[in-house]
């Protein structure tokens, strides 16, 4: 019981993280129709950022505010390479392949090869059911459950949300009403990048972040984001959260090295799925 | 020019480049065969990948993972005393039965699932090998592949491979153009224009994105079947995810959807990186430099092609032909040379899924208006 209690903590925790890796990709795709290969470089970002600001004295909390604020500048940088000016999609998903790998060569550079890690908030592990859970797990699900109402309140309330559905429903019908659709599909991108890289930051104390972990990242964000089509952020939550769960039952019931083989599997399956309902619902 | 005389052209230069082919094995030093060996492999994984890029829009990110199956296949087979010859075969069958099945669901998806469902494919071979060793040799591999035979014809030297090779990857690549020309060819290329449009006129739109895949899985099993008998030795290390992304930058670097544009960036890319592993490994530098440089170089080349070069090296040097060429007794000509060289310029006729669009559109666009001033 106690074993399970943590996993299911664990799960829940990273799987949030997974979510919000999820609704970056759900964001940019519903307004650019492009399917973000560099999504998880976002997350190594905020990751590395955090890290480098703590160690030069930034307090806690400010850093990660600043990494966030970061990991969207460096997301809407990727947008205007990505998007600007008149692209095919197809190229546009080859140019975010390239900034994916650009990603991986400029953190290499600059941090080099060696994973970081930094603590998260300290104090005394607490105890549910008999199993210690630290800190960390508690501010990872807070953070992002306050993410994920604040993104919501943007989307129902602002004039700003609003018109990014409306670009996400109907590009043309957007463009008429005097919406700049390209501006929005920068602000998507921008959006993605803060999601990014607060998943980056709040993963980061949890387990160690690499200059190469934007792939495995991103392809578990994807993963979790076509549990809703790619275009409905509330699924992709439920998504994140069935990956985060799967992937700690099976590394803790069974063995952590079909962890990787199992999330894909998984990734598979959920691409059948998806298929069959859309033959189902004729909508190819 | 007129129709005859621009096939003579053609013709003889497709002998001389034929005959600098055959030529260039007998000059070569062993390191620089082994190149021109890996250089003939990866156009034939290239021709394949472009083909699916260009006419079914899709990008496969587990093309490396294809060249891997084909290897480990023919690798397989060969070690459990299979006759060579039939290993080799075996490789491309194999590959293709198990894109083919991938793609069934895959390709019915919108939003590039393919790009990730592949990339998926190909983690998941890196994760089952090393925990299969007394089948696929594990992380180790298998060595003392024996040698490939032909009947009597024992192919062994780099020489023959390079042969070899290149017998192939022209086959291949003949096999490419005339697929392009045919009926199927025809429908792919309206696929690759308007999928819709084509799917109204009774083109089957899903079965034909699934063939173009199943066939470009095929080209990288033969691959890698062939590099398998050349190395002689298999082990998970040699397909990485980051050859599948190479693959994908030759496509872009040649031309998506061009059939020559898959040697010149197979040629280019192979070139560079060798170049940059030689420039990085002196011994005064840090350790992870060639990886930094070779990633920042690759990065910088695909975005830079894609957006300033779109239609790659070849697509843009048809074009330049064709602005030399464009006189109004060139109509007719071009006509037929359209049919030849599916060029994949884009010219901001709009997002659409294929990259083709722009181009085939505004081509046709051009024609019309040629066509209407010659009549005038």
């Amino acid at each position: 019981m106690t074993a399970f209690v943590e996993y299911l903590m664990t799960g829940i925790a990273r799987g949030l993280v997974f979510a919000l890796l999820a609704m970056g990709f759900v964001f940019i795709y519903r307004v650019t129709r492009v399917v973000n290969f560099a999504q998880g470089a976002f997350a190594v970002f905020g990751g590395f950022i955090t890290y480098s600001l703590l160690r030069a004295g930034v307090p806690q909390g400010v850093s990660e505010l600043l990494a966030i604020l970061a990991a969207a500048l460096i997301g809407l940088i990727f947008g205007i390479i990505t998007i600007a000016g008149d692209l095919p999609l197809l190229a546009s998903l080859i140019i975010t392949i390239g900034l994916s790998i650009l990603s991986e060569a400029i953190l290499m550079l600059i941090w080099g090869t060696t994973p970081i890690t930094y603590s998260g908030l300290t104090g005394h592990d607490f105890v549910i059911l008999g199993a210690f859970i630290q800190r960390q797990y508690l501010i990872v699900v807070l953070a992002s459950l306050a993410l994920f109402a604040l993104v919501a309140l943007a989307f129902g309330r602002t004039y700003f949300g609003k018109a990014m559905t409306a670009c996400a429903s109907n590009p043309y019908a957007a463009k008429l009403s005097g919406i700049n659709v390209k501006r929005m599909g920068l602000v998507a991108f921008m959006l993605g990048g803060a999601l990014g890289g607060a998943a980056g930051v709040l993963i980061t104390p949890l387990s160690p972040m690499t200059y190469d972990a934007d792939v495995s990242l991103a392809i578990t964000g994807f993963a979790a984001a076509i549990v809703g089509g790619l275009t409905s952020p509330g699924l992709a939550v439920i998504g994140g959260l069935v990956f985060g769960l799967a992937e700690q039952f099976v590394a803790g019931y069974w063995s952590p090295s079909n962890e990787t083989a199992v999330a894909l599997a998984l990734l598979i399956i959920l691409l059948l799925w998806q298929a069959r309902r859309m033959r189902l619902e004729g909508l190819e | 020019m007129t129709e005859r005389m621009r096939s003579v052209v053609v013709g003889t230069t497709v002998v001389i480049i034929g005959l600098i082919t055959l030529a260039i094995p007998l000059v070569l030093s062993s390191s620089n065969l082994e190149i021109y060996v890996d250089i003939g492999l990866f156009t034939i994984v290239v021709s394949g990948l472009s083909l699916l890029m260009g006419f079914a829009g899709q990008v496969s990110l587990g093309q490396a993972a294809f060249y891997g199956i084909g290897a480990y296949t023919a690798a397989i087979m060969a070690v459990h005393k299979w006759p060579s010859l039939v290993a080799l075969i075996a490789a491309p069958i194999v590959t293709a039965a198990i894109a083919f099945l991938i793609g069934i669901p895959l390709l019915r998806l919108k939003g590039h699932a393919l790009a990730f469902g592949t990339l998926a494919v190909q983690l998941i071979l890196l994760a089952i090998i090393p925990e299969t060793p007394s089948f696929t040799g594990g992380s180790i591999g298998l060595s003392a592949i024996p040698p490939l035979r032909i009947g009597p014809l024992a192919i062994s030297s780099g020489k023959d491979y390079a042969y070899l090779v290149w017998i192939v990857a022209v086959a291949v690549l003949i096999i490419t153009r005339n697929l392009t020309r045919s009926r199927p060819g025809r429908g792919l290329r309206a696929m690759a224009t308007t999928p819709s449009g084509a799917s109204a006129t009774g083109v089957q739109v899903e079965s034909y994105k699934l063939r173009d895949f199943a066939l470009s899985a095929a080209y990288a099993g033969i691959a890698g079947g062939i590099y398998v008998f050349f190395i002689g030795y298999i082990s998970p290390d040699a397909f990485p995810v980051m050859l599948s992304i190479e693959f994908v930058i030759m496509v872009v670097v040649g031309g998506i959807g061009t059939i020559s544009g898959a040697f010149v960036g197979a040629a280019v890319i192979t070139i560079i990186s060798q170049i940059l592993t030689s420039l990085g490994t002196s011994p005064s530098l840090p350790p992870q430099l060639p990886t930094v440089l070779s990633l920042g170089v690759y990065a910088v080349i695909l975005i830079a092609i894609l957006r300033l070069i779109p239609s790659g090296i070849v697509g843009a040097l048809s074009e330049l032909w064709k602005k030399t060429q464009r006189t109004p007794s060139a109509v007719s000509s071009r006509s037929s040379e359209e049919r030849q060289e599916v060029a994949s310029a884009v010219d901001g006729a709009g997002r659409t899924d294929s990259v083709l669009t722009g181009e085939l559109q505004s081509r046709d666009a051009t024609m019309v208006k040629e066509t209407s001033t010659g009549q005038q």
